[in-house]
């Protein structure tokens, strides 16, 4: 049973499967006694839209008659979130990470690494991605280019924060960064904003994307959440 | 992570200990192992004397990751190679200390080691484990009013290398202040092997203390044990 749950770990986090050598060497690590305890590895299941400027309040005050907190004003967020890449000698060996700082709680770093995204069959609601959140201290980002990380983009997210249960609803516009230490002189990248609805939930809740698509049906008209393939995108 | 008030200090009984050895292996042929058991033994007898309470066990580990050479590409800007240092300290249970080599120190949840193992085990393999280097100290943890004492045996691959005491003095987190304290009360059961503050707390004497300058403290010691040839065997 424990060496199937390794296999799956090993397919989704380290792409590739296990051998008795790498087994061996996990044999202990606290990773291995989350995976076993059910706490690691989790996955993000993400749907995604967009809503132009001019509806984002209609669009709020929906949102807070559905979500679970309700009262008074909506949460609000700002975060600053840097890629972070390690880029080997061929393109295949390519690495990211994601710092978001919080800039209303400027003490709050979070370390995001996610996986590839699987847009999965029609019958599947959601994108599914392995995703892994750690909160760090301040260094992180001397941190990671001392580790031999470069900065490869960087952007500002500002808007609201929205729950439900255990999704997560953020509507929020995406800003640019014209001088790189100066986080006040923005640009935005569109007239609209992004609308994500997401759980994070160990492996094998398969449910949850019924539940999202349930709450995104309630959001249409105002905006249509869907899968979005980001393979795709990058095409364009 | 906790931060609370932590004051703590580390002192190397590899010497006495060695003297230890020397004396039983060349004069009485004991199992490798036993007279470490005694010395530790004989540390407790002093410290419960003492009148100090026993509080559970503690451990802290040290698990160190290399820079593969192949992708040295990234790394023409710093040193050959990078040295990432993995450190658990029960004390701080839910959190991971990473010590690099330029003495950069990321603190972050326990799940870090998932980035670490994204970072070893892909395709790309930008770091890598080096073998025959987990050593970890523990042992146990005492209580004596304000004074936690730990003596932990340091082993190294489950081969025994040496002992550590770990002295932490909790009202005070100033070491110029409560460093006299600290040395009497050392004194009282390790003699006079405590003389100055670790060589690593120089410069930090009169800063606030922090959890991380205990793993800094480990971390000196565990690479100095790691240099040493195993213990035990006579030189020929």
């Amino acid at each position: 049973m424990a060496l199937n749950f390794m296999d799956v770990f090993y397919r989704a986090y380290l792409g590739e499967p296990p051998n008795d050598a790498l087994s061996k060497s996990m044999a202990n690590s606290v990773v291995t006694q989350a995976i076993q305890g059910g706490i690691a590895p989790y996955q993000e299941y993400l749907l995604q839209g967009s809503i132009v400027d001019t509806s984002r309040d209609v669009l709020l005050h929906r949102l807070q008659g559905l979500c679970d907190n309700a009262e008074g004003m909506p949460q609000k967020f700002q975060d600053h979130e840097m890629v972070f890449m390690m880029r080997g000698n061929t393109p295949q060996q390519i690495i990211s990470f994601r710092v978001r700082h919080s800039l209303h709680q400027r003490q709050n770093w979070v370390l995001r690494y996610t996986g590839q995204t699987e847009i999965g069959d029609k019958n599947r609601q959601t994108l599914v991605r392995t995703c892994c959140d750690v909160a760090t201290s301040d260094n992180v980002v001397q941190f990671l280019n001392e580790m031999g990380f470069r900065l490869d983009n960087e952007f500002i997210a500002k808007g609201f924060f929205f729950h439900k249960g255990r999704m997560r609803v953020t509507v929020s516009k995406i800003y640019k960064i014209l001088q790189h230490d100066n986080l006040d002189n923005l640009e935005q990248l569109t007239m609209s904003h992004l609308v994500e609805l997401s759980v994070v939930a160990p492996v094998g809740q398969e449910q949850i994307g019924e539940d999202m698509k349930a709450f995104a049906e309630q959001l249409k008209p105002l905006v249509q959440l869907d899968k979005i393939d980001h393979r795709r995108l990058q095409t364009f | 992570m906790n931060y609370g008030p932590n004051y703590s200090h580390l002192h190397n009984l590899d010497n006495t200990y060695r003297e230890f050895v020397q004396f039983d292996v060349f004069a009485y042929p004991v199992p490798e192992g036993k007279s470490g058991q005694q010395v530790v033994d004989s540390l407790q007898r002093q410290v419960e004397l003492l009148g100090a309470v026993k509080s559970g066990n503690f451990s802290v580990d040290c698990e160190t990751y290399q820079s593969n050479l192949q992708n040295d590409m990234i790394f023409l800007t710093f040193s050959p190679q990078r040295l990432v240092h993995i450190l658990h300290n029960t004390e701080q249970p839910a959190t991971c200390f990473s010590i690099l080599d330029t003495g950069t120190c990321l603190m972050a949840d326990v799940m870090f080691e998932i980035f670490m193992n994204k970072l070893t085990h892909s395709k790309s393999a930008f770091y890598q484990q080096r073998k025959g280097f987990k050593i970890e100290s523990k042992g146990q943890r005492y209580e004596l009013g304000d004074f936690f004492i730990k003596i932990g045996s340091v082993s190294l691959m489950s081969n025994f290398k040496g002992i550590l005491v770990e002295v932490e003095y909790c009202p005070c987190v100033i070491l110029n202040d409560c460093w006299n304290l600290l040395k009497e009360f050392m004194q009282s059961f390790m003699g006079n092997i405590v003389e100055a503050p670790p060589p690593y707390l120089k410069n930090k004497a009169d800063t606030p203390y922090a959890p991380s300058d205990t793993v800094h403290q480990y971390l000196e010691h565990f690479n100095n044990f790691r240099k040493t040839v195993p213990i035990g065997q006579p030189s020929r």
